[in-house]
């Protein structure tokens, strides 16, 4: 039978207001608990009956601590679970040192959803589309997972495993993102979508280069929406790495990226026209992140 | 506890209502509509603690000890709010169905930036649908109301 | 002193304060208390075509909290349509269903959560069938049958000649024959539809439902639950827009909740979920157009053929009248000797397709303005010269100018419409190839459309209103007409205003409610300013007339020497003997022991019937006439499009609610933008892939172009005041404006809209290498 639902199914709620509560309550529950932060992926997937309803729904929005973003010279920027995607767009060292992260929180949703969305919700839910990824792997972020039995670092390029999947066990649940300050504000991160807000990415790009004397020192590029995880282009970085930036390098590169990723054919595009796109954005968006 | 419009509620929910069916069907405030339920029209606008949300993306639950704003907590008594009045004066509207949620983005937006540019005042409302009005209008309306609005 | 003291007015919309406060209920805001009220809910088939061999109920029936379980055997086996020949529609599959999620059951229970976990419940056993979804296979010998009371599967056919096409062909200059398809849209209007229905034990039913025609639903229940008309009650709540989708039909959770209502007894609610919406709602027709246009060598047009093939899915619903559109008004705007039409409207195992604002005509419409362009383009001729050469002049007063199918123009202003657009800075700057600016290719086109106003369908055409004058001099204005968000009651209210000499605020109309308010056809093919307006500017008249023959009897003159304006009450001849409205009005019902002052009027205008067998004649009252700019940029290496501006100007006749119709004009420019770039349900086998608001894209406040508005005034005979139709014009005029833009950006003709990026990106590659570098340097 094909029903169409309006309502949520049932589920017990619990709002702990301490994070050992919320690992025992994940330890104890596991695959029948749920985390909820912003709720903005979670619900409308409940509505949609598009996973098994939980039979608990643990709120970490009572816990303390969890939502503030704290960056330091050196050790760089960390920004715990409960950061909105709104507080990421409107942070200025944000803005100003990780303008890669600040450009993609940009380019989310609506106004609406980032107000509730959160940063770590987004990579936790591992869309392939999703925004922050890119960015975060172009930053090299690393992820502090906690559960009962202890914490683990885990860097971002090992964290997504296929669409919908990440490392975390259902004890788990990510308490903070950190981001190192290698590359800092030199990041650009290029959205292509139909429309001009709202839509999920078709393609997402993100780059930072570091250059010395018009010599690459560094760079990364990281793709989103055309891969079953987001993926860092690494064959298409070591074209650019060493070399003098010069047009044919950054179309190579470019090149290389687009037949480096994997993307699929669904209802929103063509795995041709996405591996065509791929070329396109990563060319833009090393020009653009040269110049910025 | 929830509290609408400045005024508080005891309420005994199931965890599984939103915020949005809450209102509309505990509180009888119907002026909140519900369009898409999925977060993606803006029909369910509503503010709280200061900012827009999409009620039928927030738990009751959540909104526990929270101020929330809805449409009917605008007007004062019979005096529109500007944005409302804006609206009213300029065709910002024609269903009527998500001009709610429309006029709660313009408010905070004109809360917060009192004076928008057109590019400012269309990526405010980014989240809100309408299908009547080609926006035209409610970017004009809104225009309108920055005049008239005094700012944070 | 200005013509009119109301009309023409910039004055807000009537129900204005109500929406903005929140204080306007629309149908799911109506409920009754709780213990009393039932939810309803549908169980729908996955199933695109498969026959129904059992239905097993008793697992719902038995949950608690179900109070009511109906199947399609329990309707008695009623069917209905828009014509008596095509009842082909049960409120629930009966034998067989025909599209992916027709409903199946119906439940009732206490609750929603309760209902929706009945209908998991329902087990049945179905047979799956061939399914056929190409409208061109389905028409095959061989195909699979969706219904067997026609052959081929072709719900609809029609074949028109005027004049001699063929012969026309073989004498013209140039010929071309090109293939046009339009889009799978939606009307995407943001309020699900929902009802509430109680159906007294004593044989009433009154339902709150979002009806954009009301009066259609009255006839549906009446014949359904085989009740008096009298016994039927559609109360109209805010309408949160219909567009002419499936709220201006009926749909089966309206003939399920009433169902179960008779059945327990309580009040039934049933709200559609936005995503059974857009996949089992009736959506616009997707049609093919083969379009073969001839043309002499200056660019005057010798004949069009037409081919039509268009995707009806399931039923039949009000496709005839889809079909009949796309081609009686081929013949508009440009002069056309010779026209033949071959329109085939074919059911397939998809979604029904019925009316969209704009119906029929937008498709055809597009096909032969965009051949005309590739024409005008093959002659060398510049697309203005093109259209004016063809353009119909507008007739002089008191002429009547009539195409080669018999419609017939008292006015014209299309030729006035497409000289002041092509005034504008914009196109008078535009450059013939195209410019450049980094990856974005800029182009500027242009479009010249006609659509009709004061339509009809078949069956009853007339409606009428009642004003009625209450002792202070205030005014209740009683119509059938629905206002579903288009600004119809503030037009009518300006029209009544208008004509009583009073001021918009002193004149009170409320929601369509069967059991007081007349007949009306219903909110459709941009009739209501026109008709019911006709008949709100009688009524008014009526009442006028005995007011003022009781200021004729208290001044002792002849009424003809009285005016009223401004809300006073003068002697022409002598305007120091005036007085208030309010007090004419108490003198006029207290005069003797008491006088009801009432005004009744009906609407008169184009009573022909539809021919639709021929295509002889009318489809409207009058017709409106659009050109329409459009300035876009193409990105040529990702195809994505973004619209920077409209210049739009309207011959809508007489703009009556200026406020209103430009609203109007601009939302319809914008939904045509939608279908032009980016609407479009992505079908697999039968299912709706994107029934979503993400997926199914329709343009947000990020997408819309500067749009300017050009008024061109030709006070129509055949409406209120000059009014001719001011909503539908500008979503036929806008997909071929924007198509000769991207042309004009990129030198490609798309001919299949949506123009989705990917799809500029391929036809850039395949046509336009030079257009396309290989990555642009820094």
């Amino acid at each position: 039978m094909v029903t169409f639902y309006r309502r949520l199914p049932k589920f017990y709620y619990v709002a702990p207001n301490a994070i050992e509560e919320v690992l025992s309550l994940l330890s104890q529950y596991k695959d029948r608990a749920k985390v909820i932060a912003g709720g903005t992926d979670l619900v409308p997937k409940l509505k949609r009956r598009e996973i098994k309803a939980p039979e608990y729904i643990i709120d970490l929005k009572g816990i303390p601590d969890l939502d503030s973003i704290r960056y330091s010279e050196g050790s760089g920027l960390r920004l715990g679970a409960l950061v909105t995607i709104h507080a990421v767009e409107t942070s200025p060292v944000i803005g100003e040192k990780f303008s890669v992260l600040f450009q993609a929180a940009q380019s989310m949703a609506s106004a609406q959803v980032r107000n509730r969305g959160t940063i770590a919700g987004n990579i936790c839910n591992a869309v392939p589309s999703a925004d922050t990824a890119p960015a975060l792997l172009v930053l090299d972020a690393e992820l502090k997972l906690i559960s009962l039995r202890g914490e683990r670092l885990v860097k971002i390029e090992d964290f997504f495993i296929g669409p919908n999947k990440t490392v975390l066990t259902g004890e788990e649940i990510l308490q903070e993102i950190r981001v190192p300050e290698l590359l800092g504000g030199k990041g650009v991160y290029l959205k292509l979508a139909p429309r001009h807000s709202m839509d999920l990415a078709v393609v997402g790009v993100a780059v930072a280069v570091v250059l010395e004397n018009g010599v690459c020192r560094e760079v990364r590029i990281a793709l989103g929406a055309v891969n079953p995880i987001p993926m860092r282009a690494r064959k298409a970085e070591s074209i650019i790495k060493g070399q003098r930036m010069k047009a044919e390098v950054v179309e190579r590169a470019a090149q290389i990226a687009a037949e480096e990723c994997r993307p699929i054919s669904d209802h929103r595009a063509s795995a041709e026209y996405r591996i065509e796109m791929v070329r396109v954005l990563t060319k833009r968006a090393i020009n653009q992140a040269l110049f910025s | 506890m929830l509290t609408v419009n400045g005024k508080s509620y005891e309420l005994s929910v199931s965890p599984w209502r939103t915020l949005l069916e809450v209102i509309r069907e505990d509180l009888g405030l119907t002026g909140t509509k519900e369009g898409c339920h999925l977060g993606e029209c803006g029909a369910c606008t509503v503010i709280m603690d200061g900012k827009t949300v999409n009620s039928c993306l927030v738990l009751a639950t959540e909104a526990d000890g929270k101020q929330v704003t809805t449409i009917e907590g605008l007007a004062d008594g019979d005096k529109l709010h500007p944005v409302q009045q804006a609206f009213v004066d300029h065709g910002g509207l024609q269903c009527g169905f998500c001009t709610p949620g429309m006029i709660m983005s313009a408010k905070v937006l004109l809360d917060e930036k009192p004076d928008p540019s057109k590019e400012e005042i269309k990526r405010a409302i980014a989240g809100n649908m309408c299908r009547c009005t080609g926006y035209t209008k409610i970017i004009e309306s809104i225009k309108a109301a920055a005049g008239n609005v005094e700012g944070k | 002193m200005a013509e009119f003291s109301v009309i023409g007015e910039r004055l807000p919309r009537v129900d204005a304060r109500e929406k903005v406060t929140g204080k306007a209920k629309y149908a799911a805001d109506y409920s009754f208390p709780k213990p009393d009220m039932l939810w309803c809910k549908l169980s729908r088939s996955p199933y695109p075509h498969a026959r129904i061999l059992n239905i097993d109920t008793s697992a719902a029936e038995r949950l608690s909290g179900v109070k009511a379980v109906v199947t399609g055997k329990d309707f008695g086996g009623w069917t209905w349509g828009w014509m008596p020949a095509t009842r082909d529609e049960p409120p629930l599959a009966v034998d067989k269903v025909r599209y992916m999620a027709e409903a199946v059951a119906g439940v009732a229970a206490i609750d929603e959560d309760t209902a929706e976990e009945a209908c998991e419940l329902i087990k049945v056993d179905y047979e799956e069938l061939p399914s056929v979804f190409d409208p061109e296979k389905a028409m095959k010998d061989g195909a699979p049958k969706v219904h067997d009371y026609v052959k081929n599967n072709i719900s609809v056919e029609y074949h028109w000649n005027f004049g001699d096409a063929d012969k026309a062909f073989a004498e013209s200059y140039i010929v071309r024959e090109d293939r046009f398809k339009t889009s799978r849209a939606t009307h995407g209007y943001l309020e699900p539809p929902a009802i509430l229905a109680y159906y007294d034990p004593t044989g009433y039913i009154t339902v709150w439902a979002a009806k954009q025609s009301p009066y259609f639903h009255y006839r549906h229940l009446s014949a359904c639950f085989k009740l008096p008309l009298s016994k039927i009650r559609v109360i109209q709540p805010f309408i949160g827009g219909g567009f002419g989708g499936t709220k201006n039909d009926s749909l089966a959770g309206d003939f399920c909740a009433v169902l179960l209502s008779k059945l327990t007894g309580r009040p039934v609610k049933y709200v559609e979920s936005m995503e059974e919406e857009l996949m089992t709602s009736r959506r616009r027709h997707s049609m093919i157009v083969y379009s073969k246009m001839g043309a002499k060598k200056d660019g005057a047009l010798t004949a069009i053929h037409h081919r039509v093939i268009a995707d009806g899915g399931g039923y039949t619903a009000v496709g005839p009248l889809s079909i009949y559109l796309a081609g009686f008004a081929t013949t508009l705007p440009y002069k056309l000797p010779n026209f033949k039409y071959d329109a085939y409207r074919v059911f397939t195992n998809n979604p029904i397709g019925a009316a969209m604002r704009g119906h029929g005509i937008t498709h055809t419409r597009f096909a032969a303005e965009i051949q005309m362009e590739m024409i005008a383009e093959e002659l060398g001729i510049d697309p203005v010269e093109m259209r004016m050469r063809n353009a119909i002049d507008n007739p002089k007063p008191g002429t009547v100018y009539e195409t080669i199918n018999k419609v017939t123009l008292k006015t014209c202003g299309i030729k006035e419409a497409i000289r002041k657009v092509a005034e504008t800075p914009i196109w008078r700057d535009r450059d013939r190839t195209p410019v450049k600016e980094g990856d974005i290719s800029w182009g500027v086109g242009l479009s010249g459309t006609s659509y009709l106003g004061g339509a009809r369908q078949m069956g009853h055409q007339s409606c009428a209103a009642i004003v009625r004058i209450c002792e202070d001099g205030t005014v209740n204005l009683i119509t059938g007409a629905t206002d579903c968000g288009q600004g119809s009651d503030t037009v009518l209210c300006m029209i009544a205003a208008e004509e009583l000499g009073i001021e918009l605020k002193d004149i009170d109309i409320k929601r369509v409610d069967t059991a007081y308010t007349p007949v009306d056809p219903g909110s459709y093919g941009s009739r209501v300013t026109i008709l019911a307006g006709q008949a709100t500017q009688k009524a008014a008249r009526e009442a006028k007339k005995q007011l003022l023959e009781a200021a004729a009897k208290t001044w002792q003159v002849a009424p003809e020497d009285i005016e009223i304006r401004h809300r006073k009450v003068f002697v022409v001849s002598d305007p120091e003997k005036s007085m208030p409205f309010g007090k004419l009005a108490r003198i006029a019902c207290y005069s003797g022991t008491g006088a009801v002052i009432l005004g009744t009027g009906y609407s008169s205008y184009g009573v022909e019937p539809l021919d639709l067998t021929n295509g002889i004649g009318n489809g409207g009252t009058s017709y409106s006439f659009t050109a329409q700019l459009a300035k876009v940029g193409v990105d040529i290496e990702t195809g994505k499009i973004t619209v920077t501006n409209f210049t739009i100007a309207s011959d809508c006749g007489r703009l009556l609610s200026p406020i209103t119709a430009e609203g109007q004009i601009e939302g319809g420019a914008i939904q045509g933008l939608g279908q032009t770039l980016y609407e479009d349900f992505v079908m697999d086998k039968g299912k709706t892939l994107n029934p979503s608001f993400l997926d199914y894209k329709m343009p947000l406040s990020m997408d819309v172009p500067d749009i300017e508005l050009i008024d061109v005034v030709t006070d129509d005979p055949d409406g209120p005041f000059g009014a001719k139709e001011a909503s539908e014009g500008s979503i036929v005029s806008t997909p071929p404006a924007v198509v000769s833009a991207i042309h004009n950006a990129t030198g490609i003709w798309f001919k299949e809209l949506p123009i989705t990026p990917e799809k500029v990106v391929k036809a850039l590659r395949e046509k336009a290498p030079e257009l396309v570098g290989n990555g642009n340097s820094p």
